[in-house]
């Protein structure tokens, strides 16, 4: 059952100002389960849907229209909102057909202000299969890609468990080239046995095929994956930090900027949607687990919508998915909002923390002081941001932020 | 009288002897069946948890004989560490007998053969049992062999029992009815009385487990306890069964208590004689010693806010224990604590995870030491319970360590390799014995070679079987030094300690390098070095870490991110921040890892 969230108790508490609104949609299926992935994803079944590869035609369909009708149950909470941005996640999107695409996004826009300029994003296998489907993806709205490349040696490929290659990688990026000027490309480091000048040839290669943005991850063993209960063989703390100084330099050499803990952007081209989060904006979720943060004049809610493909459908049909929504509480929101802005290397305005949590900036300053004279942050009478030395000790440094 | 039985069970972990003691209650009745738990005798969490007996308790039964008479019969269970051997003599004087309880199949352990000697040498009466012979592998005609060799008292006709499956109860009860004598004592003599043990109870105050040897005592009579001169008033007598039940009056043979109205545990000391202050026997019953304390250490809230009530608890566990003491000390690198005096290292360790367990307290906990003598140069003596108040060696002018008696009882099989341990912990062997098939070895050792792991080692190089006796002997003049720690070029006091020159450089290094290992890797570069004097004799660097950062974060479950950065937080919590390194409490006691050359 749904549990209705209560306005925060507080009645000096408020918002003047709602931030601006992104929509994430997500994807639930893949061919495969990856070993790392953390993610809600679930493998297609074999005998029933998607031997081949494939979804189910009338599963696609029937999902589809759940997410249609997911966002008319959200339409109450963000009246009048116009939606900056969109994120189709997963997952893997791309099992889905461009058709289905151009529904969606059609019903969408019907249904919200969708901004002119959004960005509209889909996150794409590089397979021969999907690569396909680029075009027909483009001709349905979407001006941007990010493809999970995540490395372009055969080796590192098979011991993630990835079901492309390095020649299909290759493929994928010429076919995105032709019909996205904007995409990013995920990669992910200290992979299993992997070398320095390997991880490395993998940026260069990502450099190479001339994305604009480029997302490089430390590969870490999440629980509740393959991997945590039986560990690769990864590279220690001191080489994967190697990794990282080398990366870096590499990409900030090709003209990247490094903007974000692990996201690297060409000029103007950093992902909108993306810093919406971490500039602690709303959004909606919709789709299996999708999870949203939605705020209001007396409250900041975050929803979570069930997580089983089966249940989210057997839900929406039932009139609506959301399995738990709760009000952050004004303790818990000085630590989300930090968790999300001292992520960014500009780190942010002061005044948006006030915009954003409702709260007076009293309420961390004291931690920001405390952190500025050991030299994690730094900060003038307007904007603060992490120090070199603050990026690297994140954790360290939002642990100040905890409520006891 | 002659109805009476005072007798207690020695047996080692494992071989029964808590599983016994919950047959004979429920073979006599002493509890309901709704009121049997697991080893009811055992009560604290920590004893039912290690399988050992911290204090003692007792049982009376009425058992109905088969000679149709009703004997009373009094189990006083003991406890089994080597740090409480005192109170072991205690309950076992209290004691005409006692069941040497053995495992049929694996036979006698070291354990019992040191309470075995103890008995047998306070003139006990010990009877063999020979348990667990439903097991397949029982062996009872070798283990009762083996009893007869090592301990040296007939076995052959030792009870066959299985406490588990209650084979052969009624048997052993019989046995210490026809083989154990009765109490002897003078009912109309003064009274004397034993303190067997001793605690605090929150509604009458110390109750007092008893055995009257001469004499009688009632309520309303003006008790004198002969050691401490106290005087007080008695208030209740009784007998556990093992519930509490009142009685008019405890006589001369019987276990029981007295609850005198004392409010501290002070007052009532373990092996004081309690009499009549209007009919005072003429001398107390031997054996007592004031139980001092043998090992200190520094006791101190990770969080200093949490001083106040770790004082609290540390007031209210001394309730119950006479042996702890405390007294407030202050650290410059630790903050305010409390320098505490310990039996030994198992005692340590108890109140420690008492402290933990019970009051939720977060401790760091300094390297246990012992107590030194340091004459200074005006010929003062003083005394030394905290390394790091050792002066500069030009201060003073000699330093004395304290010397104990060790008596090990090993079987031959494995002397070679006791001594050689009694040697490493720089002991001087005073005599060998061979007795049967054991070998009794006395060495005079230092005292802190012997409290920290001598036991464990013992045992390990002894398969167990070594057992392990100790007295203070005196202070002697040794060559001792202060290795202090210094953290980032900066002495952290706490960490101090006092060794043998020998040993020092070996041990400075050692530790530097255990520590080294302890500590986890922060931001910044920590460097621990070991100093005698002002010599640097050793150096590690606990290497910066390079980064601690979550690779991914978006919109979506930020819970399990938060709840990540909880644990980590509460992981450093744990730690203890000296300048601006956080210290695990386990680096602290890193030097009970050193293992020796």
């Amino acid at each position: 059952m749904t549990t209705i969230s209560l306005p925060t108790t507080r009645s000096n508490w408020g918002l003047t100002a709602l931030p601006p609104l992104a929509l994430y949609i997500h994807f639930p299926w893949c061919v495969k389960k990856c070993p790392y992935c953390d993610f809600n994803s679930h493998a297609l079944k074999f005998g029933g849907n998607g031997d081949d590869g494939r979804l189910d035609a009338t599963l696609e369909s029937q999902y589809v229209d759940a997410l249609i009708a997911d966002l008319e149950s959200c339409l109450p909470l963000v009246w009048g909102r116009p939606v900056t941005s969109i994120f189709m996640g997963g997952g893997t999107p791309s099992l889905f057909s461009a058709e289905s695409m151009d529904r969606l996004l059609a019903a969408i826009r019907a249904r919200v202000k969708l901004l002119p300029d959004a960005e509209i994003t889909l996150e794409a296998n590089p397979g021969t299969f999907e690569a396909d489907k680029f075009a027909g993806f483009a001709d349905a709205g979407i001006n941007r890609l990010s493809i999970g490349i995540q490395s372009f040696d055969d080796a590192k490929l098979k011991a993630l468990g990835r079901i492309h290659d390095r020649d299909a990688a290759h493929r994928a990026i010429e076919i995105a080239h032709r019909h996205f000027d904007n995409f990013n490309l995920d990669l992910m480091y200290a992979l299993p046995q992997q070398t320095l000048a390997e991880a490395l040839q993998d940026i260069d290669t990502a450099i190479a095929a001339g994305s604009t943005h480029v997302s490089a991850y430390h590969l870490t063993l999440e629980p509740n994956t393959l991997f945590h209960r039986y560990p690769p063989a990864v590279p220690d703390d001191d080489l994967a930090a190697d990794m990282q100084d080398a990366i870096e330099a590499r990409l900030a050499a090709a003209g990247f900027e490094h903007y974000e803990t692990s996201a690297f952007a060409q000029p103007k081209r950093q992902a909108r949607h993306n810093l919406n989060y971490w500039r602690f904006g709303d959004y909606l979720g919709i789709g299996a687990g999708a999870h949203a943060k939605i705020s209001f004049p007396d409250r900041v809610i975050r929803q979570m919508r069930y997580k089983q493909p089966a249940d989210y459908l057997a839900k929406m049909h039932e009139g609506g998915a959301v399995q738990t929504e709760d009000a952050i509480t004004l303790e818990q929101l000085p630590f989300e909002f930090m968790l999300n802005a001292l992520r960014l290397t500009d780190g942010f305005a002061l005044n948006l923390f006030t915009e954003r949590t409702g709260l007076p900036l009293t309420k961390v300053i004291h931690e920001i002081d405390r952190a500025c004279a050991e030299g994690l942050l730094e900060r003038d009478l307007e904007h603060v941001k992490p120090t070199e030395q603050g990026r690297r000790f994140l954790n360290t440094l939002l642990e100040r932020f905890l409520p006891d | 009288m002659d109805h009476i039985r005072n007798f207690s069970i020695i047996a080692h972990i494992d071989h029964g002897k808590s599983t016994l003691a919950d047959r004979f209650i429920q073979f006599c009745g002493g509890l309901e069946m709704r009121e049997m738990s697991e080893q009811v005798l055992d009560s604290m969490d920590i004893e039912k948890e290690r399988g050992i007996t911290i204090k003692a308790q007792t049982a009376a039964l009425q058992y109905k004989a088969r000679d149709g008479k009703v004997y009373n019969l009094n189990l006083i269970d003991t406890p089994g560490h080597v740090d409480f051997s005192y109170e072991v003599s205690r309950s076992l004087s209290a004691c005409e007998g006692a069941l040497l309880v053995v495992d049929a199949s694996q036979g006698v352990e070291a354990q019992t053969v040191a309470n075995c000697y103890t008995a047998i040498e306070l003139g006990v009466e010990v009877r063999p049992v020979l348990n667990k012979i439903d097991l397949p592998a029982a062996e009872p005609e070798r283990v009762a062999q083996e009893i007869e060799d090592i301990i040296g008292i007939e076995a052959a006709d030792a009870v066959r029992a299985s406490a588990k499956s209650g084979i052969g109860i009624e048997d052993i009860l019989e046995e210490v009815i026809s083989k154990i004598p009765p109490p002897k004592g003078d009912v109309n003599a003064p009274l004397k009385a034993l303190i067997v043990d001793s605690w605090f109870d929150n509604y009458v105050g110390v109750v007092m487990l008893v055995r009257v040897v001469d004499g009688e005592v009632r309520p309303k009579e003006k008790l004198q306890f002969m050691a401490t001169k106290a005087q007080h008033l008695c208030e209740q007598v009784g007998v556990f069964t093992p519930k509490s039940v009142q009685r008019d009056v405890l006589r001369a043979g019987e276990v029981g208590f007295i609850i005198a109205g004392i409010k501290e545990l002070a007052s009532a000391k373990v092996g004081d004689t309690i009499t009549t202050v209007k009919n005072p026997a003429a001398e107390a019953l031997p054996g007592f010693k004031d139980v001092k304390s043998q090992v200190f250490a520094g006791l101190y809230p990770v969080e200093s806010h949490d001083y106040e009530s770790l004082r609290d608890s540390l007031t209210k566990l001394k309730l119950n224990d006479a042996a702890l003491a405390f007294e407030p000390e202050v650290s410059q690198a630790l903050g305010f604590g409390f320098r505490c005096g310990f039996l030994g290292l198992l005692h340590l360790e108890i109140v420690q995870e008492r402290l933990e367990r019970e009051f939720d307290m977060d401790l760091i906990t300094t390297a246990p030491t012992v107590v030194y003598e340091l004459v200074l140069k005006d010929g003062t003596v003083t005394h030394i319970e905290n390394p790091s108040k050792l002066p500069e060696q030009t201060k003073f002018e000699e330093i004395r360590e304290p010397i104990i008696t060790a008596t090990i009882l090993v079987p031959q099989d494995y002397v070679g390799a006791v001594m050689t341990l009694c040697n490493q912990k720089r002991g001087a062997q005073r005599n060998m014995q061979y007795m049967g098939r054991q070998v009794m070895l006395t060495y005079d050792m230092p005292m802190a070679e012997v409290v920290m792991d001598f036991f464990d080692k013992l045992k390990s190089v002894s398969r167990g079987y070594a057992s392990l006796d100790y007295e203070f002997k005196e202070f002697q003049a040794a060559d001792l030094v202060k290795l202090d720690v210094l953290v980032n070029g900066d002495k952290v006091d706490a960490l101090s300690l006092i060794v043998h020159r020998s040993t020092s450089v070996y041990r400075g290094r050692e530790l530097v390098s255990k520590m080294r290992e302890l500590i986890p890797r922060q931001m910044y570069d920590v460097a621990v070095q070991a100093a005698i004097g002002g010599t640097i004799i050793a150096r590690e660097n606990v290497k910066a870490m390079r980064k601690d950062v979550l690779a991914k974060c978006y919109g979506g479950d930020i819970t399990r991110k938060k709840k990540l950065l909880e644990k980590q937080k509460a992981g450093k919590k744990r730690m203890k921040q000296v300048g601006n390194v956080e210290i695990p409490q386990e680096a602290f006691l890193a030097i009970l890892q050193v293992s020796d050359k």
